[in-house]
């Protein structure tokens, strides 16, 4: 190659002309008997994605029945009035697809990946999974029986012993509190009348939603919906208001004892807004620049600085009812109390402290430019048409635009203020899942210190 | 299968030997710069285990030009996503940037390549050991079963083989890596010439070929690798162990030598674990998991590598179910795609499931790169990963039962964990 200038290298180089991506187009349309279809058609994709969401999540079951909306979500394609569960999962493994059937706090879905040809049939499928479930005794005994296992099994995993103690110690044991999979003793009590009741409630097509994203051609796939959603447009009822349990008075850490564990999992949090909340938009900055990102302020202190963890991350529950606060880092035993205090440093440091204008460009520009990377997949993009049909935005929500127009209304002054509304060390959980005698000591002074075993 | 989506790719080797693959999509403005590194854990000496995974984490650690930790700071300041992995084969750097930042993933990648020893200090190490240590901590040690699959490798392969020891390496040995391990590595892999640079995104392929030659030209190619021979597999045999763990359920491991990544073999042995343990209709699911409750879970899996590696077979077993019972219900099968191969059903849905997995990959413009450059990097030939529908097409019921013999024949590691309180 001919001879070029000396390089410089002591800066990086101009970039190229921006080009903005945009969120794909979609259509949205409501059946006659009730079913939304948000399509969001993309030529050449080699996946096809589809969800089918009701407004069946956990909120909607009565604690003492914790775990029915997920274990009635779960039994959907184990059998149908056409096909056994073996029959439902051999059709769909035979073209070479993936469906799941769960739910969340917010939903019970099913959700299918498979190739654009199968199309047709994938629909048909799942227009039988929802609407004629058999609900077989048999198969719900079994989903009973392995439910309880794997509630057994929970307690294998130190970081989700973790989460399940701070969610017990924010929410009590009702709705959020008890994990969305229930206990052995509520799937205990469960019968499968239950299932029947919840799904007759909760399943109808009034709310129901469909979510597609790939290579189609909408109009064929809207008439196809209308053929196989048809049917009296059953609504479910409306969402039951939550009641939260009092807040206690300071900070209180609860140790969960696990002798000889090779490190220690820590969680810290308090509850906050949920998903419709007006601070969400100014909340996302915020925790991206605190702990949503590797830059992020607790990352580099805990990780980069003092080598405690290899990951320390925050986030704030994203769902309809409320939510909390979560901090997480997997620290090194005899540094836990250390990190734990680093962690409440930096968010005294978020609340008394300026921001400086440039760390909010960075987490701005940073916020706005990975936005495309979730939509690279169908299932990405999938999941941003549950979001505005499940959170009820509107359907620019995510044009490029409005995205960007949100993110710069957020000010300093306003991060200022959200840290002091949002961000609450004096009143947070503390939940490290370890070996006790090495941690009580030293998480002394940091509140009233519980120890339970693990 | 259908034949993957894959654009027109370009292929180029600038002077110094770095090899570059272009494959230009244009569907997001995003660009992914990928880096392959033909180096990773098989390269380390005995003593020094870890190291090509601890190495990984000094280059993020900056270089002559881009100081401390800003080398994420410049990526995601304009809204990139950046990481990197370390394999037995090979240690990967790639980064996402919104397109028209492609010369900034260029400038950083570059100068790691070439300036990464100027910035090297002790405290940096000091710190990544620690982090690395916690890595290990939270990945393997304070995981349920997190200790199994250390262990089923030293069964499975013979002494010295460069498989037999993890990733990411013993405490010990990432106590023991030294400043100056970091230079001679350094030296002896990071070169171009030992380097596959990928490209796949929203660009011009010749202002990107002139972009890749400004930032990369002028490093020096460097020393060849020699390549690392492994020692043979034993050519049969049994070797068992047991496990004690904080865990509620049993669990039992078998795994078998396998193919090498790219031998049609291979491709059968990847189309057997599906066979076997991919969805609720598979033999193995739907009869131990799902009739016969003996396993609350089980997966099996072949893994890309360069040398020939293992094919697992994993099973959650049930409480008040003997694992020997199982062992031997899973050999019965076995045994009988031994004896009969597998229903043309059973091969149908397995290819199906292959080609949704393989269009899946194709979505993502980071996994795509990967894909390109692990052809390259292991066979010679990016191109090679168009073929890959064609290669599980290519395979036959008789392959399979060819390949299930194979296994039952040659040698085998049994591991079983057991729940502490139930084996004390």
């Amino acid at each position: 190659m001919s001879a070029r200038p000396e390089l410089d290298r002591s800066a990086p180089p101009h970039p190229q002309e921006l080009r903005p991506y945009e969120f794909p187009d979609f259509i949205r349309q409501r059946l006659p008997d009730g079913l939304t279809a948000l399509l969001a058609p993309m030529p050449g994709a080699p996946l096809l994605s589809i969800e089918l969401a009701f407004p069946a999540g956990g909120e909607r079951e009565e604690p003492r029945l914790a775990g029915l909306a997920s274990l009635t979500a779960g039994l959907l394609d184990e059998g149908t009035d056409q096909r056994d569960a073996l029959a439902v999962a051999g059709y769909v493994e035979r073209l070479g697809g993936q469906l799941s059937a769960a739910a969340n706090w917010d939903l019970g879905a099913l959700e299918l990946e498979l190739l654009p040809r199968h199309r047709s049939a994938a629909l048909e499928l799942l227009a039988e999974v929802a609407r004629s479930p058999r609900f077989d005794p048999e198969e719900f005994e079994r989903a009973r029986r392995n439910r309880v296992t794997d509630l057994l099994r929970r307690r294998d995993r130190p970081g989700q012993v973790a989460n399940d103690q701070l969610l017990r110690a924010l929410f009590g044991p009702a709705t959020y509190g008890l994990p969305l999979e229930g206990t052995p003793e509520t799937i205990e009590r469960l019968a499968r009348e239950d299932v029947l009741s919840f799904y007759e409630r909760h399943y109808g097509l009034a709310d129901a939603v469909l979510l597609m994203a790939g290579d189609f051609d909408p109009a064929a796939v809207l008439a196809e919906l209308e053929e196989r959603f048809a049917g009296p447009a059953v609504a479910a009822p409306p969402r039951p208001q939550v009641a939260l349990p009092p807040e206690a008075e300071g900070r209180r850490v609860v140790v969960v004892d696990r002798p000889g564990s090779a490190q220690t999992e820590l969680r810290l949090g308090h509850l906050a807004p949920g998903r419709l909340h007006p601070d969400w938009s100014g909340l996302t900055v915020l925790n991206t620049l605190f702990g949503g990102k590797f830059t992020s302020r607790i990352n580099l202190n805990l990780r980069e600085v003092h080598g405690y963890t290899y990951g320390a991350s925050s986030r704030f529950a994203s769902r309809l009812g409320p939510g909390y606060l979560t901090i997480s880092a997997a620290v090194a035993t005899p540094h836990a109390g250390a990190a734990v205090r680093e962690i409440l440093a930096e968010m005294d440091r978020l609340r008394s402290e300026p921001i400086a204008p440039e760390e909010l460009a960075e987490t701005r520009s940073y916020l706005l430019g990975v936005f495309p990377y979730t939509l690279q997949t169908t299932a990405g993009v999938v999941q941003h048409l549950e979001s505005l049909a499940i959170f009820g935005f509107p359907d620019d929500y995510y044009r490029r635009a409005r995205y960007l127009a949100r993110l710069e209304a957020v000010t300093l002054e306003q991060l200022s203020q959200l840290a002091q509304r949002h961000f609450r060390p004096e009143q947070a959980i503390l939940v490290a899942v370890g070996p006790a005698t090495e941690l009580v000591p030293q998480l002394e002074g940091l509140g009233a210190v519980e120890v339970v075993v693990g | 299968m259908e034949a993957p989506t894959l654009g027109p790719l370009r292929q180029h080797r600038l002077d110094n030997g770095l090899r570059i693959v272009l494959e230009p999509d244009s569907r997001l403005p995003l660009v992914v710069v990928n880096l392959w590194y033909h180096v990773g854990s098989k390269n380390e000496r005995p003593g020094r285990t870890g190291f090509a995974h601890l190495f990984e984490h000094m280059l993020f650690q900056g270089s002559a030009h881009v100081p401390g930790t800003d080398h994420f700071r410049f990526i995601q300041q304009v809204g990139g996503v950046a990481n990197g992995s370390t394999w037995f084969d090979r240690t990967n750097y790639f980064e996402t940037l919104p397109a028209h930042e492609l010369g900034l993933g260029l400038w950083l990648e570059s100068d790691r390549m070439g300036f990464l020893l100027p910035a090297l200090t002790p405290d940096k190490l000091e710190t990544q050991r620690a982090v690395v240590m916690n890595e290990r901590r939270e990945r393997v040690d304070n995981q349920p079963y997190g200790r199994a699959s250390e262990r089923l490798s030293e069964l499975v392969y013979p002494e010295g083989h460069p498989y037999r020891w993890p990733v990411i390496g013993t405490m010990e040995d990432i106590a023991a890596a030294t400043l100056e391990d970091v230079h001679a590595f350094f030296a002896t892999f990071y070169t171009p010439r030992n380097a596959v640079l990928t490209l796949v995104g929203d660009f011009d392929p010749d202002r990107a070929l002139e972009l890749v030659a400004t930032y990369f030209g002028d490093l020096p190619g460097g020393p060849r690798p020699d390549p690392v021979v492994p020692v043979p597999f034993a050519t049969t045999g049994e070797v068992r162990d047991v496990l004690t763990d904080e865990v509620r359920l049993s669990r039992l491991y078998l795994a078998f030598p396998a193919p090498a990544h790219g031998a049609p073999d291979w491709y059968a042995a990847e189309l057997l674990a599906q066979i076997l343990t991919g969805g609720k209709s598979s033999r193995l699911y739907e009869d131990l998991v799902y009739r016969r409750e003996f396993a609350r879970s089980i997966s099996s899996s072949v893994l890309p590598t360069e040398l020939p590696a293992h094919l697992t077979i994993a099973a959650t077993v049930n409480p008040r179910v003997d694992e020997g019972e199982l062992e031997r219900e899973v050999l019965a099968e076995l045994e009988r795609l031994a004896a009969n191969g597998p229903r043309e059903e059973d091969l149908e849905r397995a290819r199906n499931q292959a080609a949704t997995a393989h269009a899946g990959m194709l979505q993502s413009l980071d996994d795509r790169a990967d894909l390109l450059a692990l052809h390259a990097t292991y066979h010679g030939d990016p191109a090679a990963a168009f073929r890959e529908a064609a290669a599980y097409d290519a395979v036959s019921v008789e392959d399979l039962r060819r390949c299930a013999a194979a296994l039952l024949a040659g040698p085998r590691a049994v591991l079983t964990v057991l729940p502490r309180e139930a084996a004390s």
